[in-house]
């Protein structure tokens, strides 16, 4: 439920464009770092060799790529599938994995910094949204559960 | 205009809270009806979350719109991936209305309901098109003629166009017209656009964070740009508090880094230390204290006719 999920009929047409490579900042300032070679090897079922690279965390998700694609569907988007990809096998950088756990725990990447906003005479913050965000978030793995088993027994 | 909830956001709240005071200090100067909501989670950080699980991405951002949805108003953010998660969030329901349902079947468990109808903007374009430059005019009480602004957008604030719709994308302008209509010069330069960078810090690759860093601020320093102003904290932590660290390893680049709201703020008389200026790692004295210099400036026409004489003396 709710994956996100490669269109490979696009990036086939990625594989013969570019246009993404002359304005990505990636590209331009990180050696090494090329969408053609990433897409190339996806639509080559090698994927995999790019699950531990840190290029495919050096995409700064701009949008550039996404603006200028013929397609409007932008090379950020392979990325983000290997991403996710790389995340379920636990190969996300160690601060990733920090602010991911943070993030579920506390809904937040961080709490108000309560004596600063006393020095600037803000008010208190509101409530926050902790509780039930992490009850919609059961939720969803819940529901998560219940579909692989349905489609297991198909 | 209509009522707008303010989204701060994890990083203003965590980490720089003066940004909230200045941003609170425009607000109430221009007399904006806002409001603080309660319930809202972080909108998620889409480099974050997105990469770990879509669907907790989409529905994170579901709920925080859900709540403005369900009070009949809007919503203004001064952080760029705020605006812009959530945005791309509320696009990709409304372009699919089967996720649409499924989103909506889980935040019914919750008494909630995300609609999709309130409308979403950064803090930049929200001066721009709704309070407008001639009321900003009208409004400060001394302006920034002679002072030499580089911009930085942020990425976030214009990309992904199909879900903001607020500028061009590849060639932006309304921040632009905000810093033209305060008086201000506002520098065109080859790395203007250029993401800051600072992502790479949040995936543990800090030096190259610094080299995306480096590249605008020499550049800016080449062409004498008395400061940085930007709208998002992400971009703010990469040029205020990366160029810090560098300056602490000898390489000092002294390029003052300033939030829009600081900048409006200054305009409408309140002082640095009201707005929390004082509070940036890099000193922007320099900054004010050209500032400071131009404004006791004699106007050129001061003292005129006394150098004038004969046939075409004034008056």
């Amino acid at each position: 439920m709710l994956d996100a999920k490669l269109n490979f009929k696009l990036l086939e047409m990625c594989s013969r464009c570019g246009a993404c490579y002359s304005i990505c900042p990636s590209c331009m300032n990180i050696p090494g770092y090329d969408p053609r070679a990433v897409i190339k090897d996806i639509l080559n079922g090698e994927h995999e060799k790019w699950l531990s690279s840190r290029h495919i965390w050096e995409c700064l998700e701009c949008h550039y790529c996404l603006e200028m694609c013929y397609q409007h569907y932008g090379f950020e988007n392979a990325m983000t599938a290997l991403r996710n990809i790389a995340a379920r096998k636990g190969l996300h950088p160690p601060q990733v994995k920090r602010g991911w756990e943070m993030f579920v725990k506390t809904s937040r990447l961080g709490e108000p910094a309560l004596p600063a906003r006393k020095k600037f005479g803000l008010p208190e913050p509101k409530a926050s949204g902790a509780e039930e965000f992490r009850k919609l978030y059961a939720l969803l793995q819940e529901r998560r559960a219940a579909g692989n088993k349905e489609d297991k027994t198909k | 205009m209509r009522e707008f909830a303010v989204f701060w956001g994890c990083t203003i709240q965590t980490r720089f809270p003066f940004i909230e005071k200045s941003t609170r200090l425009v607000l109430e100067s221009f007399q904006l009806p806002y409001r603080d909501v309660d319930g809202f989670t972080c909108c998620p950080e889409k480099s974050l979350v997105n990469n770990i699980d879509h669907g907790a991405f989409v529905l994170t951002a579901a709920r925080n719109v859900a709540l403005v949805d369900e009070l009949d108003i809007d919503l203004v953010s001064p952080c760029t991936g705020c605006v812009s998660n959530l945005a791309t969030v509320k696009g990709e329901l409304n372009a699919n209305p089967r996720e649409k349902a499924e989103v909506n079947s889980l935040l019914k468990e919750v008494g909630r309901e995300f609609k999709g109808s309130s409308r979403l903007q950064h803090l930049v374009p929200f001066f721009h098109d709704a309070v407008g430059i001639h009321k900003i005019r009208q409004k400060i009480k001394r302006d920034f003629t002679g002072m030499r602004i580089a911009l930085h957008y942020g990425c976030h604030m214009i990309r992904p166009s199909h879900a903001l719709k607020n500028d061009d994308p590849l060639n932006p302008v309304k921040f632009d017209n905000l810093i033209r209509g305060l008086g201000a010069e506002s520098l065109q330069f080859s790395s203007k656009l250029m993401c800051c960078g600072q992502g790479l810090d949040r995936v543990d690759e800090h030096d190259r964070a610094l080299d995306f860093a480096r590249i605008k601020l020499k550049e800016l320093r080449a062409i004498g740009a008395d400061a940085l102003v930007l709208c998002c904290p992400s971009c703010f932590l990469q040029f205020d508090n990366n160029q810090f660290l560098m300056e602490k390893e000898g390489e000092k680049l002294g390029i003052p880094i300033i939030y829009f709201t600081e900048l409006l703020g200054l305009s409408l008389g309140y002082s640095a230390e009201e707005l929390g200026i004082t509070n940036h790692r890099i000193d922007c004295s320099p900054f004010l204290a050209k500032w400071e210099e131009l404004s006791s400036r004699p106007a050129p026409s001061v003292g005129i006719e006394a150098g004038l004489t004969g046939p075409n003396v004034l008056g």
